[in-house]
């Protein structure tokens, strides 16, 4: 019983560094920022950057029809969108630095800046 | 027609590893059905064999054992050559590369459950550089680090007092 208490100890010592390395790894790489400005992407160029600190309501007429942006309280979604499948619209509001929505039938993206880019799966 | 024999001749610690290896290679067939939240997060079970085989023979023999496993299972599974082998692969390597520096701990103080666990970080570290080298060349998997990391200390520590249990049913330890 001696020994076996003994052999923990180093165990103890690992789990603890282990620990002490998860918890760190969780709060340096889950680090999620709240944004404040939204850059519009359509058809290919960026149609500007827009304060999410506004109310502001914008309309798009692109090749299929109107895609509408809503910036409110911070946040930003795609309220109307011409496409089929209204993946952009059932992504709802999104309000972190790299979040992004798509509308690619009718090539409208938007996306969350801020002061640091985050990384995102798009660029590579 | 002359019948000819070819026999192989072969010691008692390759009867031994063969009969370890059979082991892992069954006990990684029934890793690879389990269902897994995300790619990569699965116990790593074949890895008690490798321990056991440190303690109670010798590196080379859990060198032997690893590495016929990795090779053994992709062929079974057909995933010879493939990145999910190349990733086994690498993260066996690494493992075995820890392995042989723990091993060297006081087995006073360290338990097999400190070496499995430091080989299972061992092994999703070589796995996340390979998929950030080859697979995915991108800076957006290190949002995985965490739940790899949490992953391979629980299952490190279920795999190593399995084995801690294993050696002393055995009276190896």
């Amino acid at each position: 019983m001696k020994s076996r208490s003994k052999i923990f100890l180093g165990d103890s010592l690992i789990i603890f560094i282990s620990l002490i390395f998860i918890i760190f790894a969780f709060k340096t790489f889950w680090h999620f920022e709240t944004g404040s400005v939204v850059q519009v992407n359509f058809q290919g160029k960026t149609y500007g950057n827009f304060s999410l600190f506004q109310n502001k309501e914008m309309s798009l007429i692109g090749k299929e029809g109107e895609s509408v942006i809503e910036i409110k309280e911070g946040r930003v979604r795609f309220a109307k969108s011409p496409c089929k499948n209204q993946y952009c619209l059932q992504q709802g509001w999104i309000h972190f630095i790299g979040q992004m929505l798509i509308c690619i039938p009718n090539e409208v993206s938007i996306e969350v800046l801020g002061k640091t880019k985050a990384y995102d799966s798009l660029n590579y | 027609m002359t019948r000819s024999i070819i026999k192989i001749k072969t010691t008692l610690l390759d009867h031994q590893i063969a009969q370890l290896s059979a082991i892992a290679i069954g006990l990684s067939l029934i890793k690879s059905v389990l269902p897994s939240p995300m790619p990569g997060v699965k116990p790593g079970i074949a890895n008690i064999i490798t321990l056991y085989a440190v303690y109670r023979f010798n590196f080379r023999t859990a060198i032997w054992v690893s590495i016929l496993r990795v090779f053994a299972t992709s062929l079974i599974l057909g995933q010879f050559l493939s990145p999910t082998f190349m990733l086994s692969l690498t993260g066996s390597l690494l493992s075995l590369l820890t392995l042989y520096f723990s091993i060297k701990l006081p087995s006073r103080f360290f338990s097999p459950m400190s070496l499995s666990v430091l080989s299972s970080f061992a092994h999703i570290t070589g796995q996340l550089l390979l998929v950030r080298l080859w697979l995915i060349p991108h800076a957006s998997i290190y949002y995985l680090i965490p739940i790899y990391s949490a992953a391979a200390l629980i299952f490190g520590l279920i795999n190593g007092w399995i084995t801690y249990r294993l050696l002393k049913h055995h009276n190896s330890i």
